[in-house]
């Protein structure tokens, strides 16, 4: 379908929601009396489910986020010489802003023997050229330089993997900073043969504005708490892209990356969990990474994200109705399918559904207490979150805003997507703009 | 008007702007991607208002030994 005609579509889908749920409140409105009482008992159920849900969700993943710190805490000791040798993959497609910067970061880890291939995927700037600037030893570390037509970042990965001469790689995204002591983190937990991938922690680097200092906190509230619960349980659903280390075995039983998602990374985590191969979190494998600057950006972002995810779901929905004999995956699949549906859409309607509730039936003050529980166990979970990262507490009050606007937008932009996706509306990747970082704080747009 | 009906006008504003502000950059967000440049600005008759300037092209040595 036309990008024009596919506009035309999801213009439609949203008129038709946002219709849906106009014409749905003004007939609640206007429905006899033993309705509106029934629509109000509803409202009184939905909101103790709704809280329910939420407190559990919040408590377990706090719990198994904790449990998984006590159990760090535990960890052994390493030595140069039981680390193994790992192939760094660094796809790339028109990153020659921020390409020599990541190498340059590469070239400067902790880490005995490692090499670096850089995939260079049919760029249209000057990505290649930027790359074999680079190619050849740089101390022993080899940088080599992979030149293919473009064909999407799994497909360069793949590539790169292919090229791996060890038996581990670790691939990462061209726009991220790996900090120098990721890999000497992370490679030990391979000493199980049944761990299959590490994933790593991914931290907003750009925090210059309001919108990339929520980020910042939405990454370490968001997706790294939720991530070190999974990892627990050695069932981590998403190994993110900018950091992520892979047994090339494992890899090789599943295949690689497949093409056929927008949500690469989150595919061949399901896939290597289906598997049956152990995915944990390692928090002190960090990778610095940019979050969008603007809205339009973070909104593309996020709409790859949640229709990505949703297909990687939907490509084994048959790990949703067989919690056993895996029990773990069939809760990291549902987890998966929960925040990529369930949950957007029940915060949107939810919200607006007691906001409705405040005005038309004076409820408001329910709606305040609701309101307040919420709030307060977001900045207990910031604390609590940000504090486990020693990270900077800061963050911590932007957690009012986190809940009280940011999460939300987010979510209708979710709930959006999540139709689109359930219609199968044609979609592209969606290139992010980068900027290259200076010391001195100046910048350059690719 | 009570410090407890102000705080629920604030959330219940905030909640409606913030999903109406969803609502309209998701639009915005579609509306930017189907901004795209299409084929007919440089229609059948090529462009309108400029020649592209094409260089002569040299006579190669070789070409002129064989037809000497």
């Amino acid at each position: 379908m036309a990008a024009r005609g596919r506009t035309v579509v999801s213009l439609g889908i949203v008129l038709g929601l946002v219709a849906g749920t106009v014409w749905f409140t003004l007939w609640a409105l206007h429905s006899p009396m033993d309705v509106q009482r029934f629509l109000i008992r509803l409202v009184v159920i939905s909101l103790i489910i709704f809280l329910a849900v939420l407190f559990v969700r919040y408590f377990t993943l706090l719990w198994f986020s904790f449990l998984q710190l006590l159990e760090k805490t535990m960890q052994f000791e390493v030595d140069d010489a039981s680390l193994p040798p790992v192939s760094i993959i660094v796809p790339a497609y028109n990153e020659g802003a921020v390409l020599g910067a990541a190498i340059d970061a590469l070239l400067r880890i902790h880490y005995p023997t490692f090499e670096i291939i850089v995939v260079d995927d049919g760029s249209s700037d000057d990505t290649l050229a930027t790359a074999r600037q680079w190619e050849g030893l740089h101390g022993g570390v080899e940088v080599r330089v992979v030149a293919k037509a473009n064909g999407g970042k799994a497909t360069a990965l793949n590539a790169g993997i292919a090229q791996s001469r060890f038996d581990f790689v670790f691939c990462m995204d061209a726009d991220s900073t790996i900090a120098p002591d990721s890999l000497r983190a992370a490679m030990p937990h391979f000493r199980d043969e049944n761990v299959g991938a590490v994933a790593g922690n991914v931290k907003v680097v750009n925090r210059e504005n309001w919108l990339t200092r929520l980020q910042a906190l939405e990454y370490i509230e968001g997706l790294n708490m939720p991530r070190r619960a999974q990892g627990f349980i050695a069932a981590v659903n998403i190994v993110p892209g900018p950091v992520g280390l892979f047994r090339i075995e494992a890899l090789q039983e599943v295949g690689g990356y497949d093409t056929d998602t927008f949500a690469e990374d989150a595919d061949l985590t399901l896939k290597l969990s289906a598997a049956g191969w152990k995915i944990v979190y390692e928090e002190n494998a960090i990778a610095w990474t940019q979050a969008p600057r603007r809205v339009l950006d973070l909104v593309q972002q996020r709409y790859r994200w949640t229709r990505g995810i949703l297909q990687a779901v939907r490509k084994r929905k048959g790990i949703l109705l067989q919690p056993f004999p895996d029990f773990p995956l069939w809760l990291s699949a549902w987890q998966m399918a929960f925040e990529g549906v369930v949950w957007p859409v029940l915060n949107v309607y939810g919200h607006l559904f007691f906001a409705c509730v405040a005005l038309l039936y004076g409820m408001g003050e329910l709606l305040l207490y609701w309101w307040v529980l919420l709030t307060l166990l977001d900045l207990v979970a910031a604390l609590v979150t940000v504090s486990m990262e020693e990270e900077s507490l800061s963050l911590v009050p932007l957690a009012i805003v986190y809940r009280f606007a940011f999460i939300l937008f987010l979510d209708v932009i979710k709930t959006f997507a999540a139709v689109e996706e359930l219609f199968r509306l044609g979609m592209d990747w969606g290139k992010l703009r980068r900027v290259a970082l200076s010391a001195g704080g100046g910048a350059s747009v690719s | 008007m009570s410090v407890i009906d102000l705080l629920i006008t604030i959330i219940v504003v905030t909640i409606l702007v913030t999903i109406a502000l969803g609502v309209m950059t998701y639009i915005a967000y579609k509306l930017r991607l189907s901004r795209r440049p299409t084929a007919q600005g440089q229609g059948a008759s090529g462009p309108r208002f400029f020649v592209v300037y094409e260089p002569p092209v040299p006579a190669s040595p070789a070409a002129d030994e064989h037809v000497a």
